[in-house]
């Protein structure tokens, strides 16, 4: 089923959620909404599945009118940021739940409940579990059972609020991978609302960036990554460094970088570089600078340069732990730091 | 303290040095038998002079005073009034916790500071509102009066202020404790397709069971007991508007102790039972009051 969104507009007195949100994603994608906390992310899922109404604006659901639409009747799975499993009843009746609510006349026998639900704890890999309390499992499983619960109604849309919000690391990777396998499988559409820009590019189909209720741009991970279209989505996604640079006539400068054709008008700009698109090097010519700081994380080394005039942040390079075996950079070595690949932004205005 | 050798260990510093002990000791049994004398003179002993003096005289004079027709009238109807009261102010007060609770609207503060006016209220006012609405010369006297109908006076007056004086106690209880459950789990089974009363009765209202019936014991045990309001709306007819309470300040009016202390000892029973229940209620489920489930992570 597809979901579409025209216009949406929605604001808690005087704060604006959403401004003029238009979105579309097809069926069977699996696309997550990125963006800091109080970008609208959430109140737009909501607002999808029935939870909250827009201000203005609609919603289509496979084509059809959803805006008016109460949430019972909109066939969405939605799965909560703290799951919010029925803590009286067993994980069975949780599951069972969406079932058991229908009309008498809609209503499937109790055989036919029970084997649904055995079916579906056995998909989320949960047999044994059917007759604990949610106050007995560990977050993973209480994640699995929200999820099993919304898919037991066979829901063609499925949105998740920040679903592997507060899970450790490890447990985190294993389930979003297998939400992936799963979507894969069963072939629904989903989409997702997280900060957590790692899970949305790892996961995703397409990636939509919000940002105080706009949306930035909507892409591929690659394409989100690779080619942000605007300053807070390459300062948003992955990690990025800041550098002054100001064009004038028509050439840009970069501290003592030689400058470098930028047609356009006089301005002071903002340059953003990804961390491994810094180099660094014991040779010029470059921008002249002093390591301040050497970390090894994981299998890649970052170096802290202090690049020399201005008072500038130090500017982190990023590269594999081999190159700076081989280079040997220490503390206080005299480095020159090149930028392989950056973006020109108007100066960021404390985004 | 985690780099000390083994040596330096076996001359540890001991704990705090023996001279501390004997004064903080003190304090502790101070406070203690400052709080059981406290407790033994303002609830023992006048729950043993209650049933000290109902029993002064023996069963037979106990038994008496119970099946005297207007102590048992009294009885009737103090049980009528709470079993209307109770029920209404059950409804009223799961009602307003899940507007409040549940809900974003305008004035819900002064909703929820409206439900407190009874508690700020002196008794008396309260009962004196409903003279002054339905009484002779009240604002609804007349009207009432064309159509021969007796609010003040009459059990109906009665049942008001009582409801009046008992409505903030479920209330109370349940809007913090339905606050603090959220609606997380009510939107869920809204999205699962459950109608508003499936999702009422099938997880809000298990989640808020305990509560729930502490709200009840609490209302039910002052609409039982309440005196003030209702003495000035019942007119003291013996007989036909006089609650529990109200009897028993007639009996010791009349020097008549025994017989008040009979009465007095049941409301004094009520009192231990309502005490009682609610220790059951708070150990039947501390997990459950006041805290929602824990979050991802517990």
């Amino acid at each position: 089923m597809s979901i579409a969104v025209q216009g949406i507009k929605k604001r808690f007195g005087e704060f604006v959620a959403l401004d003029d949100i238009s979105l579309d994603v097809a069926t069977g994608q699996l696309v997550a909404i990125l963006g800091p906390s109080g970008c609208g992310k959430t109140t737009l899922l909501r607002i999808i599945a029935g939870l909250e109404t827009p201000d203005t604006g609609r919603v289509f659901l496979q084509g059809r009118e959803a805006t008016d639409l109460p949430v019972q009747k909109r066939r969405v799975g939605f799965v909560f940021q703290n799951y919010a499993l029925f803590r009286h009843m067993t994980v069975f009746d949780n599951i069972a739940f969406g079932l058991t609510v229908r009309r008498r006349r809609e209503r499937p026998a109790a055989a036919v409940i029970r084997s649904k639900v055995a079916e579906l704890l056995s998909l989320v890999q949960l047999e044994w579990a059917a007759e604990r309390r949610p106050l007995q499992l560990s977050g993973g499983q209480r994640q699995r059972v929200a999820l099993a619960r919304a898919l037991a109604l066979e829901p063609q849309v499925l949105l998740l609020d920040e679903p592997f919000g507060a899970l450790d690391t490890q447990v985190r990777q294993e389930l979003r991978r297998w939400l992936r396998r799963l979507h894969d499988a069963l072939h629904f559409t989903s989409l997702f609302v997280t900060h957590d820009q790692q899970e949305a590019l790892e996961v995703a189909d397409a990636v939509v960036v919000m940002h105080r209720g706009r949306i930035e741009q909507r892409g591929t991970p690659e394409e989100i990554y690779d080619r942000p279209t605007s300053g807070f989505v390459h300062r948003f996604v992955g990690s990025s460094n800041e550098l002054p640079a100001e064009r004038r006539d028509g050439a840009l400068a970069i501290g003592p970088l030689p400058p470098t054709p930028s047609p356009g008008p006089d301005a002071r700009l903002a340059v953003v570089v990804r961390p491994q698109d810094v180099a660094v090097g014991r040779a010029g010519p470059g921008w002249p600078g002093r390591i301040v700081a050497v970390r090894v994380v994981g299998p890649l080394a970052h170096v802290d340069v202090a690049l020399e005039g201005g008072q500038l942040d130090p500017v982190v390079a990023e590269f594999g732990r081999e190159q700076l075996r081989r280079e040997r950079f220490a503390v206080g070595d005299a480095v020159f730091v090149n930028l392989v690949r950056f973006g020109l932004y108007a100066p960021n205005e404390a985004a | 303290m985690s780099g000390t050798t083994a040596a330096a260990g076996a001359g540890a510093p001991q704990p705090a040095a023996p001279p501390r002990r004997p004064v903080r000791g003190a304090a502790r049994t101070l406070l203690i038998a400052a709080a059981l004398l406290y407790l033994f003179a303002f609830l023992i002993l006048p729950l043993a002079v209650v049933f000290g003096q109902a029993f002064a005289h023996g069963l037979a004079t106990y038994w008496a005073a119970l099946v005297d027709p207007m102590a048992f009238a009294a009885i009737r109807l103090t049980l009528t009034v709470a079993l209307i009261a109770v029920p209404l102010n059950l409804v009223f007060g799961v009602a307003a916790a899940w507007a409040v609770a549940k809900y974003e609207f305008r004035g819900k503060s002064a909703l929820v500071t409206l439900i407190d006016l009874p508690f700020a209220v002196s008794p008396v006012i309260s009962g004196l509102i409903y003279v002054l609405l339905f009484g002779a010369h009240g604002w609804f006297g007349p009207w009432l009066a064309a159509h021969d109908l007796k609010v003040v006076f009459a059990v109906p007056g009665i049942v008001l202020a009582t409801v009046f004086v008992t409505f903030p106690f479920v209330a109370r209880e349940l809007i913090p404790l339905m606050q603090a459950q959220g609606r997380d789990e009510e939107e869920t089974a809204l999205s699962l397709g459950a109608t508003g009363w499936q999702t009422f009765r099938r997880v809000t209202l298990p989640n808020i069971r305990f509560g729930l019936l502490y709200g009840v014991l609490l209302c039910n045990a002052r609409a039982m007991g309440e005196f003030g309001a209702v003495s000035v709306v019942s007119g003291h007819i013996r007989g036909l508007t006089n609650t529990m309470p109200l009897h028993i300040e007639i009996l010791y009016n009349e020097y008549n102790p025994t017989a008040a202390f009979a009465v007095a000892s049941l409301l004094a029973l009520l009192g231990l039972v309502t005490l009682v229940a609610r220790s059951a209620l708070e150990m039947q489920a501390p997990e459950l009051r006041r805290k929602p489930l824990p979050g991802p992570n517990p």
